[in-house]
């Protein structure tokens, strides 16, 4: 009899950045079985700074994280594990490729020394997968925004992390490649079973990809309170959305449509806006 | 018959190379501290790097002579523990010239640290790398021309130096006599000519410092 495998993630972070006026509080509490957790809200809710928090890039983190059992932090017992040594693959919004190295070096970067001059990296095989075998020798500056995504994701899979954060990562791709992306993206992490927590603005996005979402908001109500997680949808089945329209509904041809709600913009099919379009209330979507 | 005139040439590039030897491996450190760190005392570091910068070079001879003289503490150590006497001695010239080029290498190295962005080495830390290969695999080969250029300038200030090394060196012909030293007393002696070479070779070798820090200098770094 197998044991029953620890969650992929378990965490309350806290966590304070900046000092005086500037100074931005995050409080979320998450958790993930296995899949895809996604971080969804507008921006200024700290989810970069969440990924950032369980990355162990931010000092100064109070609560608890633990990745596939293991504990990386405990502020109750100081106990915080450095981020070198976390094995959680970070992939920033803006990619941030290494400028002096072509891509398969890009990729291979994490590996150690040995193996990432040996012909039997797997690095090769990575760059494949990804789609990117011709563009082995190409500098980061030469790539298209879907490229250096890959480049990115590439680089922190290399390595087998056993958590893997991506902030925006269709942010800076065209419509066309987005949804190409998103499906190499999801293969590629159902293959490895490697769980992942995305962030994103974007409502379709969440639901295209999450397994699980997490909601955060803009929350002034005082200055130490801050955003934090709100509402959290569960599973990938019919999710019902509801929110108050900012601005009418914006057909944008092929049955699709647009609508402004209080804290995200949401594109989904026209007939799920149903008679929404007339309405002045609170709006409710189904999606399926 | 006086000294071998390329004495003092030769001399002066050997002490201010030893002094980079020395001074540039902790001045790009201590650069990448300053740039990257936030401690309660920064800023007092910061003062005190600065300080050889504004400070007068009789002050700085002062000091070095307070502090290595016989009866200096770091003096009569050396001499106790090693039977070493650095003062008016080329090692003398040496130290002097590290003081003065520091602040030079630190200014001009911790701009081109700091302009590295922070995305790249949070990428490197989240792939594994300790402090230390961050700093030699992601911010020095991002930085290198900043942090050239810093080595570059403090080497042509060490190369300069004179009036620290005067007080502290001494001018001790065939032995202490840096090209700045030579110039003066061949000045001070009536042979122009002899002032004139070192001025010219002092000049010549400035002109290209500068204009390779020029070129090595802030320039964007390729995406």
């Amino acid at each position: 009899m197998s044991e029953p495998r620890p969650p992929a993630l378990e965490a309350r972070l806290a966590v304070t950045v900046g000092r005086g006026e500037r100074a931005f509080s995050v409080d979320a509490e998450l958790s993930l079985e296995a899949g895809v957790l996604v971080l969804f809200g507008p921006s200024g809710a700290g989810k970069t700074v969440t990924l950032q928090a369980l990355a162990g890039l931010v000092p100064g983190v109070r609560g608890h994280l633990r990745v596939g059992g293991e504990v990386l932090l405990d502020s109750a017992q100081r106990l915080a594990v450095p981020a070198h040594r976390r094995r959680i693959g970070y992939v920033p919004q803006q990619q941030a490729l290494f400028p002096f190295l072509d891509v398969a070096s890009n990729v291979a970067f994490g590996l150690p020394r040995a193996v990432r001059r040996s012909p039997r990296s797997g690095v090769g095989a990575l760059l494949d997968e990804l789609g990117l075998g011709a563009l082995a020798a190409a500098r980061p500056g030469s790539l298209s925004g879907g490229e250096r995504q890959r480049v990115a994701l590439g680089r922190a899979l290399a390595v087998e992390p056993r958590l893997l954060l991506l902030d925006e990562p269709f942010a800076s791709i065209d419509d066309e490649g987005r949804a190409a992306l998103q499906r190499l993206l999801r293969a590629v992490i159902d293959r490895r079973g490697v769980p992942a927590v995305l962030v994103t603005h974007d409502p379709a996005e969440a639901l295209a990809l999450g397994d699980r979402l997490v909601r955060f908001s803009r929350e002034k109500t005082s200055a130490s309170a801050g955003p934090r997680a709100l509402t959290e949808l569960a599973g990938r089945g019919p999710v019902t959305i509801t929110g108050l329209p900012r601005g009418p509904v914006v057909a944008l041809g092929q049955g699709r449509a647009r609508v402004h709600l209080e804290d995200a913009v949401l594109e989904v099919p026209e007939d799920l806006l149903g008679d929404a379009a007339g309405a002045t209330g609170p709006l409710r979507i189904e999606l399926p | 018959m006086d000294a071998d005139p390329t004495f003092p040439i030769l001399l002066s590039l050997r002490v201010a190379a030893t002094a980079l030897a020395v001074v540039a491996p902790a001045g790009i450190a201590l650069a990448f501290v300053q740039a990257r760190r936030r401690y309660p005392l920064r800023s007092l570091v910061d003062a005190v790097v600065l300080l050889p910068l504004v400070l007068p070079p009789s002050v700085i001879g002062f000091f070095l002579v307070v502090l290595f003289g016989r009866r200096g503490p770091l003096g009569r150590l050396l001499e106790g523990a090693l039977g070493v006497r650095v003062i008016f001695t080329p090692a003398a010239a040496v130290i002097a010239s590290a003081v003065v080029a520091l602040p030079l290498l630190v200014k001009t190295a911790q701009p081109a640290i700091e302009a590295v962005p922070l995305e790249l080495e949070a990428v490197g830390r989240s792939l594994g790398l300790t402090p230390l290969a961050i700093f030699f695999r992601v911010t020095l080969p991002v930085a290198w021309r900043g942090v050239l250029a810093a080595i570059v300038l403090g080497f042509a200030r060490a190369l300069g130096e004179f009036g620290a090394t005067l007080m502290f060196a001494g001018r001790v012909s065939g032995r202490t006599d840096t090209m700045p030293i030579a110039i003066f007393d061949a000045y001070q002696s009536g042979d122009d000519a002899r002032a004139a070479l070192y001025v010219g070779v002092l000049t010549g070798l400035s002109l290209v410092v500068v204009i390779g820090a020029a070129w090595l200098g802030p320039r964007a770094a390729a995406p």
